[in-house]
């Protein structure tokens, strides 16, 4: 049945949006404010990623591996995750939320603009380099039903980069300052904790993330346009963590899931050019009955 | 060790805090006393950085902190609890302790390694002295969050010694304590002082207050009314005055 395959399909490609979300709720964990820049500053990584691609590349087929492209997309992910954190966050007033709400708006804005200079706004090819890791293209099961190779490599690698990060997160010390500066800053900073050097790791860390989420969106797709990755997946990303509650890693894969299954569903019932009216619907839906999230707690502070 | 020179903050209008003065000595338990929004806890914030004072002057063991942020209080030796309190509700009573005990230990650290990823097991052996310390050891896995209101007052205090400071500032640690639990802080302070740390105690439960302290200093609109030992104080009228409220309204 049709269902199924669009199900499969998009639960698989929802681990990279749950990889976004996951960057946004990180973000929001540990300084209470939203980075709207964030996946665009991730995307900007999958471009450099393709830009030094094609340039290294032999012409015509792309020469890097795909673990070199993945890399490079991550690191530069988190190069620009961090110039974001310094433009936009510290050096803006600590107890104003909205400058630094508004300075990373103009951030998507100019990242999505560079883009279009650099692209001239029109889609960039990118290595299909997921290709071929399984069975190539798929792994049939029956007449109606297989599970594409690409799609089930991103789930895989999009599993072990979220593996990693938890691991990070509560097996280090580092990850133990991250969570000691997320869940009551003050006393963080009278343990010892320098909480500018955490905030900015883990932006770097998003980014990470964030940049590996660019580069397997653009390998599985197969090319990179601006104007249906910056934006668009800067709202997705959102309603992710909306859905998942905001600052629940938990909340966030299981949100990105949903956003991916959803609309494939209705991607194969709608058409593509629908699709997204109703994922945003699913985000009022969840604002109206549930605002605080799958995960999320109602906020309380002092 | 810890001297407060004419320190002022005012919020405002408000002076919170009006040209204080008082020293502790090294290894002693000072108390700091007063009526509710007489700028004990102000003063507490004042010395761990939590914001600058409008004037004044702050020196610790020989180091002036007065501007200094919280991180650097703690680096200089200072260590602190909440009145209200903030724990990090959300992980277990071993990694609260973990987390101060790390920034101790992360001074010491010269490579990124080291710091990041584990820790040490002499490390990991003196959480386990903390928890002993503040008999919390068979509640070590539980979440900060889920324990009951006395054992965060002592996982709090726990907390601040991992951070192997050489002062501690209790903001009214026996603040919804049973007479029992009293008891035991009192102990506990008691045992800390043998242990050569040297104590800043904010309370309102004066017979903790005046039967542990050494010295104890009385404030009242954020300026100091009297100081001296606890009998010396118990006798002062300046401070009878303040406690009834002929002074004030």
């Amino acid at each position: 049945m049709d269902y199924v395959q669009a199900i499969v399909d998009g639960l698989l490609f929802g681990a990279v949006y749950a990889l976004i979300g996951i960057g946004f709720t990180l973000i929001f964990g540990v300084m209470n404010k939203i980075n709207m820049a964030y996946a665009a500053a991730s995307f900007a990584g999958a471009y450099v990623s393709l830009g030094i691609a094609q340039v290294v590349g032999l012409s015509g087929d792309f020469g890097l591996p795909p673990f070199v492209m993945f890399l490079v997309s991550a690191v530069a992910g988190g190069v620009f995750a961090y110039i974001v954190y310094l433009i936009c966050f510290r050096f803006t007033p600590d107890h104003y939320e909205l400058a630094s709400l508004m300075a990373t708006i103009g951030t998507l804005l100019m990242v999505d603009e560079m883009v279009v200079q650099a692209t001239n706004g029109e889609p960039q090819n990118y290595p299909e380099v997921l290709q071929g890791i399984f069975d190539n293209p798929m792994l049939e099961f029956s007449e109606e039903f297989a599970i594409r190779g690409d799609l089930l490599t991103l789930f895989i690698v999009a599993v072990i980069a979220t593996l990693g990060l938890l691991w990070v997160l509560f097996r280090t010390k580092l990850g133990l300052a991250t969570r000691a500066v997320a869940q009551q800053r003050m006393a963080a900073q009278l343990c010892g904790i320098r909480v500018d050097r955490t905030n900015a790791t883990t932006f770097v860390i998003a980014g990470v993330l964030g940049g590996l989420a660019g580069a397997m969106i653009g390998a599985v797709v197969g090319t990179l346009l601006q104007s249906l990755v910056v934006i668009p997946l800067t709202i997705k990303g959102l309603i992710v963590t909306v859905i998942g509650g905001l600052g629940s890693i938990p909340g966030a894969i299981v949100g990105g899931l949903m956003v991916g299954a959803f609309e494939n569903v209705f991607l194969a019932i709608r058409g593509v050019t629908e699709r997204d009216m109703y994922v945003m619907l699913l985000l009022f839906v969840f604002l109206a009955f549930r605002p605080q999230g799958l995960f999320g707690r109602v906020a309380v502070r002092d | 060790m810890l001297e407060i020179k004419t320190l002022s903050k005012h919020f405002g209008g408000v002076r919170a805090v009006d040209e204080l003065d008082f020293t502790v000595r090294q290894g002693e338990i000072f108390g700091l006393i007063g009526p509710n929004g007489s700028g004990k806890s102000t003063t507490v914030n004042l010395v761990t950085g939590i914001f600058p004072p409008t004037a004044g002057e702050i020196i610790f063991d020989g180091r002036d902190i007065t501007t200094a942020q919280p991180h650097v209080t703690l680096d200089a030796g200072i260590a602190r609890t909440f009145q209200n309190i903030r724990l990090f509700n959300n992980m277990t009573v071993w990694e609260n302790l973990w987390v101060a005990q790390n920034s101790a230990e992360d001074k010491k650290a010269t490579n990124l390694l080291s710091r990041w990823m584990g820790g040490s097991r002499k490390a990991k052996s003196q959480v386990e002295e903390y928890l002993e310390f503040s008999a919390l050891a068979d509640k070590r896995d539980e979440l900060a969050g889920n324990l009951a209101f006395g054992e965060q007052r002592r996982l709090e205090v726990a907390r601040a010694l991992a951070a192997k400071p050489k002062m501690v500032l209790l903001d009214e640690p026996a603040a919804g304590m049973n007479r029992e639990e009293v008891r035991a802080l009192d102990e506990r302070l008691r045992a800390l002082k043998a242990r050569g740390i040297t104590v800043l105690l904010v309370e309102h439960v004066m017979e903790l207050v005046m039967e542990v302290t050494d010295r104890i200093a009385v404030l009242n609109f954020g300026q100091k009314i009297a100081e001296g030992t606890p009998s010396e104080i118990q006798n002062n009228q300046a401070v009878k005055d303040a406690y009834l409220g002929t002074s004030g309204d």
